[in-house]
């Protein structure tokens, strides 16, 4: 409860962005209900005026034309109230969206690996969008709660002192017993249920495994266990409910009682032959009663906005809150240079306390060069690439480019520009395949396109669809090949053509034809230049003019293939594990 | 419509606990409407026997309307308390009728049936439909159902006074409660589908931003992702705003209505209370009545909403709920088998709605016991070997022949206890790895698994789990590795015991060592078992009895692997690229 508090006073500190747009529908509110108590008042005048001074419609017609006046001045507040609302919201939720997005850039590829990328996405478009509830709707009732029963009491005490006391009393007594019988408690509940609806998960799980119970003859009992757990869950779920629901029983108890109170009250008192109240006093009171109780009403409504704002603030906070790597000290006047070589000195590294993933790196990457990173996973081959790539900083040591320029002093823009990544599964973005292409060059041409394509064998299959690299991304039925994707990340870094690549071999066993062509593009796009790949192949790490050896952290050994078979070592052994296998 | 019935016709069996429900909230609604118009009938006419004196006042009969306030109010409390308990057990039984039912039309359609319902986004769509369906009962059928008798029984009552007044309240509820309502929804529609469609580009965006940041940044598109982003938040802030002036409209006009209705019967009311039509105590009860009818209708704006989603849902899970069987099943006792062995003459397969045959004219002989391997290219049909032995697919011409009886003719459970099978695809459902194990054994006892996980080399890592047994293997198995999740369907053909065992592609995504080590540790598996090994890798194929080379859903080649390597075919250039120059 503490920590719900916590997240209200930040997203109120949010609020403050658009304070003013939120006093203004406050005091829209507000407005509509003083005008409310003027209209029971005019009603109450002209049923009285009917009823007990036997007036024509004639004679009250000008006090029911005033009427129909305060009707359409409360329509018109209510509707300047829902859209000075949705102003106050939308302002919070394009600030947020635009603050998630930017601190996310900022932490970089590493940091987010392990957040689902789906889960982000939900927290940016449903999560922003649940605050606006709390903005929009639950703030102005909190103002409006109190406001509003009191103004009502001020106007019920003159009239008639022992109805304003009942309401006094109960009034208080809502919250106070909703807040005893478990106020939060329904809203956790309502949250229940709501997982509970979403236990469609499971069901999910059972008919995305749908053929692997087939192979095992499962599938017919399946339906069975569906049912049982609804069931159970059913059980556990209502036995919390069916308590949780007891709030909005008292809040009915109340409303519902205290309006029979004023009623048979003020009723037993009218029945007097020299009556201490009037029939007007009695019937303006009776009009007032439900709308008393009208804004705790609205409270326990949108109590459960702020409880899924608040929850989905926490994560909203949570990723703002993951801290930033820290800035360069002094950013340094970095010319671009054609020829790239990389120094690693001492380099450490460690993802989360205790876990460290580079442990003392000393690495040479000479220009010009095509050096492999071999090792089995875990040895930190990736997170010496991330390092080389700016994505993580060095908790010591450090890189050097051409010798002298420490890299964590050069603006990562800067660096990025001098680079190409290809990654082991390489992304294809909504968009053309030519897009998709072009994304580190947008202003080249078809030949420039068609060439980089050529070169990483992709113009084939790609001039074979029939709308070739207009082709979108999402329309490909099938989709593309492992091999295709991996052609056209090489197509992009070709067309790119920057002094240092570094790439991460594909893992995934592509099938004969496309491994010698990918294979094949490969090579021909590093060849001659700095070039740092994470070799997962064999043939890979051969061709190489220098190839590092990673184990746990370190480097084990370096040197060229040759060298490395005859010094005996891990790689030695690697090779003789491939080459026994498979006997060829 | 004929959709909302057949929905109806699913609940039927429920349709006590829902009837039940919607009686609860008509009552609530009644007691209200009760409450308020006796209330101030109640003040009114005892304000009158007191200016009356005490002739009037000694005739009046307090006790009677003081009693039904409180009876009102009381039934209020009560009938609201009970409605929300019943309508929401109501509504998990409803969803789990739902889904056994579509789970059961379902089942008998995958694999092939389901074909086009392959990715998780669509099934999940479904599965996501069937929630919506949910709604049908809590947020339309009762809100209507209630709110037309409430407004034929409330505005009855107002019948027994004047017709006029009936009327006019019964044609203010039904155009406050029907005709707004489905205007906002109209005007509301094209703004809230465009937003729908602006949402799931938003989330692609972001999607692809998150998974490929590092491209994204070293491509320097870093300030275009933030540029994108800002501008699909304006269209949606765009679209918003204007269904916020719908909604706007809709609520400020659904209260406009209410006290425009209060206006109108004062109007109607007051010429028959000034001529001595009705008596002076029924004009508050009038208006105190038309206040308290409009809780009716207030849930209908919502209601049309889910009518358009529920609707669209409806028609989705419909039409694959009605999706025609891919083959009929043979019925029966299935066939006696002694041999296991399988004899494929000129077979043709071709999948739903193919261009080309996958299997064309292919003849294979596999001997019980013996074991072979299928070589070939993605898209050579190996796996349609695959899907034609566990009838997956049906196949058009040739024959097929299972220990000697044509496949046709088991029926297809039947025909599976034949076959363990291996693959990648091989689903880990999200629960324990104990309950993995039991789907291939449900009886199996404690010992079983484990030495089932024994000789799948995975029962060190298991122990190595604080919970064990009842570790909880993540969704899709995403806490486990590659390799442990391939694993675990080991463990399962160990348990289901198996004569065939079928490997399709079963290192497909490992890395090359945890892909040796992993064949490695089937090799106990094969032993006693007829084996078909599919695969497009040379891996493990020199210890199989015969390789098959299959392109274009034929065999071209077959032979040991020796032989083969030795005639200098694909196989050999396949050995050669695959290990560099030096090899």
């Amino acid at each position: 409860m503490a920590k719900a508090e916590r997240i209200d006073q930040r997203l109120m500190q949010e609020g403050r962005r658009t304070r003013g747009v939120l006093y203004f529908g406050i005091g829209l509110g507000l407005a509509a209900g003083l005008l409310i108590i003027l209209q029971a008042f005019i009603l109450a005048h002209i049923i009285n005026g009917v009823s007990f001074q036997g007036l024509s419609l004639a004679a009250v017609m000008p006090l029911l034309w005033a009427l129909l006046g305060l009707f359409v001045l409360r329509a018109a507040l209510s509707w300047a109230g829902e859209l000075v609302a949705f102003r106050a919201s939308a302002r919070i939720k394009t600030y947020l969206r635009e603050q998630l997005l930017k601190h996310l850039l900022q932490l970089g590829p590493v940091a987010i690996a392990g957040e689902r990328s789906a889960d982000i996405a939900s927290t940016m478009i449903e999560g922003v969008e649940a605050l606006e509830p709390y903005f929009s709707r639950y703030l102005p009732q909190m103002a409006l709660v109190s406001l509003i029963p009191l103004a009502i009491l001020m106007v019920v005490f003159p009239e008639d002192w022992i109805s304003g006391l009942i309401l006094l009393i109960t009034g208080p007594l809502v919250p106070f017993f909703m807040v005893l019988v478990g106020y939060a408690a329904e809203a956790v509940n309502q949250r229940q249920w709501r997982k509970m609806l979403l236990m469609s998960a499971h069901f999910l799980d059972v008919v995305q495994g749908l053929t692997t119970l087939k192979i095992f003859g499962r599938a017919k009992d399946e339906i069975e266990i569906v049912a049982r757990i609804s069931d159970d869950y059913r059980r556990s779920t209502m036995a919390g409910l069916r308590v949780a629901f007891l709030t909005s029983a008292v809040l009915e108890f109340f409303a519902s009682l205290s309006i029979a109170l004023v009623a048979v009250s003020l009723g037993a008192r009218l029945l007097q032959v020299h009556a201490s109240v009037t029939f007007f006093t009695a019937f303006f009171v009776l009009l007032l009663a439900p709308e008393y109780f009208n804004p705790l009403r609205g409270l326990s409504t949108h109590y459960h906005a702020r409880m899924s704002a608040i929850a989905a603030a926490k994560r909203i906070f949570e990723i703002l809150d993951m801290p930033l790597p820290e800035k360069p000290q002094q950013a340094v006047e970095y010319s671009p240079s054609t020829e790239i070589s990389l120094s690693v000195r001492n380099l450490h590294f460690s993802y989360e306390a205790g876990r460290s993933a580079l442990e003392g790196v000393n690495a040479e990457f000479p220009a010009g060069k095509v050096t492999a990173l071999v090792g089995a996973s875990g040895a930190g081959k990736s997170t010496l690439a991330s390092a080389l790539l700016g994505f993580v900083q060095a908790s010591e040591g450090d890189i050097l480019v051409n010798g002298q320029m420490p890299l964590n002093a050069i603006e990562p823009e800067l660096w990025w520009k001098q680079l190409a990544w290809v990654p082991q599964n390489p992304r294809l973005f909504h968009g053309s395949l030519g897009d998709n292409i072009r994304i580190g060059r947008p202003d080249a041409d078809l030949t420039a396109l068609r060439e980089a394509a050529q070169n990483a064998h992709a113009l084939e299959f790609i001039e074979n669809l029939p709308d070739g690299f207009e082709t979108m991304i999402g329309d490909l039925g099938q989709g593309l090949s492992g091999g295709q994707i991996q052609r056209i990340a090489l197509a992009r870094a070709f067309l790119k053509n920057p002094p240092l690549f570094i790439l991460d071999e594909a893992t995934a066993n592509l099938d004969m034809e496309n491994e010698s062509l990918v294979l094949d593009a490969m090579q021909k796009l590093i060849t001659g230049r700095t070039a740092i790949v994470i070799a997962h192949r064999l043939a890979t790490a051969e061709r190489a003019d220098h190839i590092i050896v990673m184990d746990a952290g370190r480097v084990a050994e370096s040197g060229s293939h040759q060298e490395l078979l005859a010094a005996g070592g891990v790689y030695a052994r690697m090779v003789a594990a491939y080459r026994g296998e498979t006997h060829v | 419509m004929s959709d909302y019935i057949r929905l109806l016709k699913l609940f039927f069996p429920y349709k006590f606990w829902m009837l039940g429900g919607a009686f609860l909230a008509l009552l609530t609604i009644l007691s209200n409407f009760g409450l308020l118009a006796l209330s101030g009938w109640f003040l009114a006419s005892a304000a009158l026997a007191g200016l009356g004196g005490y002739a009037t006042l000694n005739l009046y009969n307090f006790f009677l309307p003081a009693a039904g306030v409180r009876a009102f109010a009381t039934t209020r409390v009560i009938s609201r308390w009970l409605e929300r308990v019943i309508t929401h057990e109501a509504t998990f039984r409803l969803l789990a009728q739902l889904r056994s039912w579509f789970y059961s039309r379902l089942e008998p359609l995958a694999p092939a049936g389901l074909q086009g319902y392959r990715s998780g986004d669509i099934l999940s769509r479904l599965v996501a439909d069937i929630d919506t369906l949910n709604n049908f009962y809590l947020r339309v059928f009762t809100p209507f159902l209630v709110a037309g008798m409430a407004t034929v029984l409330m505005s009855g009552f107002f019948a027994f006074f004047s017709w006029r007044l009936a009327i006019a309240l019964f044609l203010f509820l039904a155009v406050s409660g029907l005709v707004l309502p489905f205007v906002a929804e109209r005007l509301g529609a094209r703004s809230g589908a465009e937003m729908t469609d602006l949402q799931s580009d938003y989330r692609v965006q972001i999607v692809d931003g998150m998974q490929g940041m590092g491209e994204l940044l070293t491509y320097g598109a870093g300030p275009e992702i933030l540029r994108r982003s800002r501008a699909v938040n304006d269209a949606i802030l765009q679209r918003q705003a204007k269904m916020a002036q719908i909604s706007g409209l809709g609520t400020a006009g659904m209260s406009f209505m209410g006290n425009l209705a209060i206006w109108v019967i004062l109007i109607l009311a007051i010429p028959l209370i000034h001529g001595g039509h009705l008596g002076p105590s029924d004009l508050p009860m009038f208006a105190l009545g038309v206040m308290g009818s409009f809780e009716a209708i207030v849930a209908l704006p919502l209601a049309f909403q889910f009518l358009g989603q529920t609707r669209q849902a409806a028609r989705r899970i419909f039409s694959v709920a009605d999706s025609a069987l891919p083959f009929p099943d043979a019925s029966g006792p299935a066939p006696k088998v002694q041999q296991p062995d399988l004899l494929l003459k000129d077979l043709h397969l071709r999948y739903p709605g193919g261009q080309q045959d996958a299997l064309a004219g292919l003849d294979l002989h596999i001997v019980a016991g013996s074991k072979v391997a299928i070589l070939g290219a993605t898209g050579a049909g190996k796996s349609s070997i695959a899907n034609l032995l566990l009838r997956f697919y049906d196949y058009q011409s040739g024959s097929a022949q299972f220990g000697g009886h044509e496949l046709k003719n088991f029926p297809a459970d039947d025909l599976r206890e034949y076959f363990a099978v291996v693959s990648q695809r091989s689903y880990l459902f999200h629960t324990t790895i104990r309950d993995n194990l039991l789907v291939a054994k449900g009886d199996a006892e404690e010992d079983e698994l484990w030495a089932a996980l024994a000789a799948a080399q995975l029962d060190d890592f298991v122990r190595s789990q604080p919970d064990g047994l009842d570790t909880i293997v993540g969704e899709g198995g995403v806490k486990l590795s590659g390799g442990q999740g391939r694993r675990v369907a080991i463990a399962r053909a160990i348990l289901k015991n198996a004569p065939w065992l079928v490997l399709d592609e079963p290192t497909e995504g490992l890395d090359p060592l945890t892909e040796m080590e992993f064949l490695r540790d089937l090799q106990p598996l094969m032993q006693g078992r007829t084996v078909l090994y599919i695969t497009h890798r040379l891996l493990g194929l020199e210890q199989m009895d015969r390789v098959f080379i299959m392109d274009e859903g034929r065999v071209v080649e077959s032979g040991t692997f020796a032989e083969l390597l030795k005639q200098g075919g694909q196989l050999s250039h396949f050995a050669t690229f695959r290990h560099g120059a030096s090899a």
